[in-house]
């Protein structure tokens, strides 16, 4: 691969999860239903970068993907973003907070992200007068929770890539 | 204790308050943005909601777009499955055939009888309902919100609460409009409660969605006597649609004894509605 050619990967690799992230808020698929299982592959994508390579996914991308997210899925202006900045913030504290990359550490730290940005979601649409289903957002938060390292995995090898 | 309170602050701070390298705006002042969002949805001003319908009709257009390859992978898809399952369905529609042929003379005899009996009462037979076609804009079912984006919105007259049609069954009514798009919140939806109808058992009952395939019907009288197959119709009650719009048949559930409704239109296979612009506009 020439220097050129090996640029032109590098940036592809870049802008990838951004290219992903807006697929995913325009595609509506922010959250994967295949029979009984149900993913929030937002949640996952914007915890990694955000704690592997925050330079890559900016705050404010990741807030405009989740205003994309509540028109394409009919939801009020703003309850996606917050909840996905919070899982953002999480991200954002646990890299302060820890000094080597591991799977398992990124795995536990993930449960508290799920955790506040379900509470602030769901708060949100109560709020709204949105029925929520309780048992949805269990099954949901356990299956996102169980499938991040294979995302992890995924996206570790896009990262280690570059190097 | 003291210098661990320290490291949560200053880590938190640092989360929070700083902006990273190449981040333009902190993750506070979007968290209190996103907040404040939410608060702006509630109020209905004439400017905010100018904004709002165009800003969302502009995400639905790139959406349209964004969502096409997909669109194209999954009609390929179908168009294989279809192939592959030809012969099943040959059977079941010759047999299907069968059945409605017998139908048909049953039916022309209803229909005879029922034009009797309304001159019989001197009722008004009314028009053929004010109808508006559209087209499916974009059909994504979040798990939260079973709806979709029609393609016409306030710039054909188009308003919320107006009941929404496959063919002539009624499928949803209108939740949200913006000028060029509306979303349709269909009846298989948590938010849905529509008032209804049993025939022949006449019984009320508000037909609710579940976020799943069937919706049920709830607050039926005690001694109700509704049976498989009994269709289901809007009732018109409290003027909310027009009276008498085809919904579906009852399917009743015998382990969890409830009384679904089985759709007459497949939800996941429309791309053409009519908007029923009669209900609201004659209240106005």
């Amino acid at each position: 691969m020439g220097i050129s050619s090996k640029n032109y990967w590098f940036k592809f690799i870049d802008t990838l999860p951004l290219i992903i992230l807006f697929i995913i808020s325009l595609n509506g698929s922010s959250v994967i239903n295949i029979k009984f299982f149900s993913i929030n592959i937002h949640y996952i994508l914007v915890y990694y970068w955000v704690l592997r390579k925050p330079e890559i996914l900016g705050y404010g991308v990741i807030f405009l993907s989740g205003v994309i997210s509540d028109v394409v899925l009919g939801l009020p202006f703003g309850i996606s973003s917050l909840s996905l900045l919070f899982v953002a913030g999480v991200a954002a504290y646990v890299r302060v907070v820890t000094v080597r990359i591991t799977l398992i550490n990124d795995w536990i730290s993930f449960i508290p992200a799920l955790l506040f940005a379900n509470f602030v979601y769901f708060t949100s649409l109560y709020f709204s007068n949105y029925v929520v289903d309780y048992l949805y957002l269990l099954k949901n938060s356990i299956f996102t929770f169980i499938f991040y390292p294979v995302l992890w995995a995924i996206f570790s090898l896009i990262t280690s890539s570059t190097k | 204790m003291d210098t661990s309170r320290e490291d949560f602050g200053i880590a938190i701070r640092s989360a929070f308050l700083r902006k990273g390298t190449q981040q333009r705006f902190s993750l506070f002042v979007l968290i209190v943005f996103s907040t404040v969002l939410i608060f702006l949805e509630t109020i209905e001003r004439k400017p905010l909601q100018v904004i709002r319908s165009l800003l969302k009709d502009g995400v639905y257009r790139s959406a349209v777009v964004a969502t096409y390859p997909l669109k194209i992978f999954s009609s390929t898809y179908n168009f294989f499955e279809e192939h592959i399952t030809l012969y099943k369905n040959y059977d079941e529609l010759l047999k299907e055939n069968e059945e409605l042929k017998n139908d048909i003379s049953k039916s022309d005899f209803l229909e005879l009888e029922n034009s009797q009996l309304r001159k019989l009462i001197d009722e008004q037979t009314e028009s053929q309902s004010n109808l508006l076609s559209a087209r499916v804009m974009l059909d994504k079912q979040s798990p939260y919100l079973n709806s979709f984006v029609i393609n016409i919105g306030s710039n054909k007259g188009i308003k919320n609460g107006m009941a929404v049609l496959d063919g002539e069954s009624f499928i949803g009514r209108i939740v949200d409009v913006n000028y060029f798009s509306a979303r349709v919140l269909l009846v298989t939806d948590l938010n849905s409660r529509i008032p209804v109808i049993t025939e022949p058992s006449g019984s009320h009952a508000i037909l609710t969605g579940h976020g799943k395939k069937k919706p049920t019907l709830e607050y039926l009288p005690e001694n109700h006597k509704i049976e498989d197959g009994h269709k289901i119709y809007t009732s018109g009650k409290e003027g909310i649609f027009s009276p008498g719009l085809i919904i579906g048949e009852v399917e009743t559930n015998e382990e969890e004894e409830t009384a679904e409704v089985l759709l007459i239109s497949d939800l996941n296979q429309i791309t053409f509605v009519n908007v029923n612009l009669d209900n609201v506009s004659k209240k106005e």
